[in-house]
């Protein structure tokens, strides 16, 4: 049996056995969703303790129109500022109206006694604006204002349709922006964490067989580049499982949800869209944008497409990166030495995550562009472009190009890994690891 | 036959010469020394062996052919500095090594069941190797390194980390193993079990080979004439009368009445002479020649003085 293979055998069954990888598969996604969750919980039920203001109104407009609202509390008082701000220490602030507000919108100060933050100053401000904004209305005397107002109340939801013309079909392919936003940022920050997650991982376990010498045993009987093909390999195909077990939960997770806990009317809905009914003719009721999310969910097809780039992605991606983390950790005896070396690796992986916020701004920049056809960069920044649909020759050649360098940088680190492993004592540069690539042996 | 041949084998690194123009034989079924201070070139000779690193001139027969890849399979090599996972079980990280050697999954199993019998370890199977104390981490290592039958067997300082007790267990596996047939080339720098159980030896100093041959010929050949004489009688008389035939090195009167002197004699043939005159003048117990021992041997040859 090919040697290359037991080595994988191995290096895949420590790392899938021990206990650390089955609970961080099944928790990090638990993780993930705690993280998206947890914000939304914690704005929803952290009332403050309440905020007491006592208001100044000199102009006598503004504070009878003020809003109590859960967290603050107005309190018009008839008194001069400098008598306010010495009997009403205790209260949160001392907001102050002076007579021109009508005229001079900046006539209005906030005295505090407490830490005061943006929100709360924001939130008093534009109170005061729409307040300043309806009495000027009132001052025009136009007759049934309110109903008026109510009347031209409008919130427009954009329908965004992928402009392309199928041969089967005339119908628009809709697409959801919300889903391609999300998506786009949640697999490359997830191929941004394997690329180092699992790198690291290879180098560590590199420089600990290294020290403790089961590399001089191993050499004798594999060749030095079997050794670190089956290492990253094994790394690899553990990366893979992982990636599967999620886009597996994820589904069956998706699929629970969708089938049981959409309301009615909703999947409904979407059964008849898929019918072909268009968007227009759905209840007004319908939040269109939610059903735009959900439809876009539910493409097997896109869906399927974005997870069969990941995995090509990850794979290439994660095989050129881990062969410079093997060739570092093979020239270093432990990891803080290892620290200078893996820098140069770590920065075009950090830059793409860089990239990848702009990539999300505009996903059609040239900047995105270029680099998800550098190779160094281009796993993560295609993987977020790819949710926004990217043409399939566009991917083909990344993946040509990434490949094509996986090759090159195997080729160089298994160079400096033959040297490396044999290697103990003084930490090399990384003049000499270039040296060491030319060594004859 | 020769298992082993080095031709002229030359290697050297960036800044300096490792192995400079090396040459050897090692013959079947011997065991054969290999020796030298730290930095001599030893274990890069040992690793050209193993087909770890390439030598940059010169040639490795094994087995009268050119060393191939298929060769390492019948190599066992017990590097001086071991190396185990720490964290796999003790078993399934033998055969994993054995497989590398170009064992089946089944055939590394019964054989390794064999071995674990004859050490009396079969406890160990499925500890980790972490648990194990160091003494039983070199058995292990030594197991997975013979445990593929090579034909040619290295090992690198085999009995440091090693009690007494094991240490002679390890001797007499070793030594049973050459008599089944197999090859072994042994490095240390302990020359008491150079002279135990090495036939021959290569001294190697300063990536030259500066001494080769068979233990005892080169401890004979080395020795430099000093003999030693064991008797009962007059010492006076013996100095005076071997005055004129020979050089007195020492002279140790004992108040138990047995005397010992040593003797520089010249040239082989005043030999008998200078017995016939001590024995005429004492009586004489025994008249030895003193064999350098091979630590006296590597330490002249290391200092140039042999």
């Amino acid at each position: 049996m090919n040697k290359t293979a037991i080595i994988i055998g191995r290096e895949f069954n420590e790392r899938v056995r021990k206990k650390s990888f089955i609970l961080t598969t099944l928790l990090t996604p638990l993780l993930m969703i705690a993280l998206m969750v947890a914000p939304v919980l914690i704005m929803e039920y952290s009332e403050g303790k309440e905020k007491r203001i006592v208001v100044v109104d000199e102009s006598g407009i503004i504070a009878p129109a003020l809003q109590n609202d859960g967290e603050m509390i107005f309190e018009p008082m008839p008194v001069t500022v400098e008598a306010a701000r010495s009997a009403f220490d205790t209260h949160f602030a001392i907001l102050h109206i002076g007579k021109e507000i009508m005229t001079n919108p900046s006539d209005a100060r906030l005295y505090t006694n407490e830490a005061s933050s943006i929100n709360i100053e924001t939130h008093i401000a534009n109170q005061i604006e729409s307040i300043i904004e309806s009495e000027k209305l009132k001052a025009y005397n136009i007759e049934n204002l309110p109903q008026i107002l109510s009347s031209i109340e409008t919130d427009v939801t954009l329908q965004s349709f992928k402009n392309q013309v199928s041969e089967s079909d005339e119908e628009a392919v809709s697409s959801s922006s919300a889903v391609a936003t999300v998506l786009a940022y949640a697999l490359s920050f997830m191929l941004y964490m394997f690329l180092l997650i699992y790198g690291a991982m290879v180098m560590q376990s590199v420089i600990e067989e290294k020290n403790n010498r089961v590399l001089e045993v191993m050499v004798s009987s594999v060749r030095p580049f079997d050794m670190m093909m089956g290492k990253i390999l094994g790394v690899a195909s553990v990366a893979v499982l992982q990636i599967v077990i999620w886009i597996v939960l994820v589904a069956v997770v998706g699929y629970v949800v969708v089938t049981t806990m959409l309301p009615d009317e909703l999947a409904a809905a979407v059964a008849m869209i898929k019918q072909g009914a268009a968007i227009e003719t759905m209840q007004e009721s319908t939040d269109i944008g939610l059903l735009q999310a959900i439809i876009t969910l539910t493409d097997i097809g896109y869906l399927a497409r974005i997870f069969a780039s990941l995995l090509l992605f990850v794979m290439g991606g994660f095989l050129m990166y881990a062969a410079m983390f093997a060739a570092v950790g093979s020239a270093v005896d432990s990891p803080q030495d290892a620290q200078q070396l893996q820098t140069p690796i770590m920065l075009p992986i950090i830059l793409s995550l860089f990239i990848m916020m702009s990539v999300i701004n505009d996903p059609t920049s040239s900047l995105a562009y270029w680099f998800s056809f550098i190779p160094l960069t281009s796993p993560i920044v295609m993987m977020a472009r790819i949710p926004y649909e990217v043409p399939l020759w566009e991917i083909a050649v990344s993946l040509i190009i990434l490949y094509a360098t996986f090759a090159a940088t195997v080729w160089g680190a298994a160079k400096i890994y033959r040297v490396g492993i044999l290697m103990h004592g003084k930490k090399p540069s990384l003049k000499e690891l270039w040296r060491w690539t030319r060594y004859k042996y | 036959m020769n298992l082993l041949t080095i031709e002229n084998v030359s290697k050297s690194f960036a800044k300096h010469t490792a192995l400079d123009d090396v040459s050897l034989t090692i013959p079947q079924g011997s065991i054969y020394g290999l020796l030298g201070p730290n930095g001599a070139g030893k274990t890069t000779l040992l690793r050209i062996i193993n087909r770890i690193t390439a030598p940059d001139k010169g040639r490795v027969l094994f087995d009268g052919h050119d060393i191939t890849p298929e060769d390492v399979y019948s190599i066992g090599y017990l590097p001086e500095e071991r190396g185990l996972y720490k964290k796999m079980k003790v078993g399934e990280q033998a055969i994993f090594f054995a497989r590398l050697k170009g064992m089946s999954k089944s055939e590394a199993t019964s054989k390794l069941r064999e071995w674990f019998d004859k050490f009396g370890i079969n406890e160990w199977w499925n500890k980790e190797v972490g648990e194990l104390s160091k003494g039983m981490a070199q058995k292990m290592q030594f197991i997975v390194t013979v445990m593929h039958n090579p034909k040619l067997l290295i090992f690198d300082e085999p009995f440091s980390g090693f009690d007494p007790i094991n240490a002679n267990l390890l001797k007499s596996e070793i030594l049973e193993l050459r008599d089944k047939g197999a090859t072994i080339i042994f490095s240390t720098h302990n020359m008491s079990s150079v002279e135990e159980i090495c036939d021959h030896i290569t001294l190697i100093n300063k990536s030259r080979n500066i001494l080769s041959g068979n233990v005892e010929e080169i401890r004979h050949k080395h020795g430099s004439n000093i003999f030693e004489a064991v008797y009962r009688g007059n010492e006076a008389a013996l100095l005076a009368a071997l005055d004129k035939r020979c050089e007195i090195l020492e002279s140790k009167p004992s108040p138990t009445g047995i005397n010992r002197i040593k003797l520089h004699i010249a040239s082989d043939s005043e030999v008998r002479g200078v017995i016939a005159t001590a024995n005429e003048c004492v009586e004489l117990r025994s008249f030895s020649e003193i064999i350098p021992s091979m630590n006296d041997i590597f330490i002249r040859a290391v200092n140039g003085n042999l």
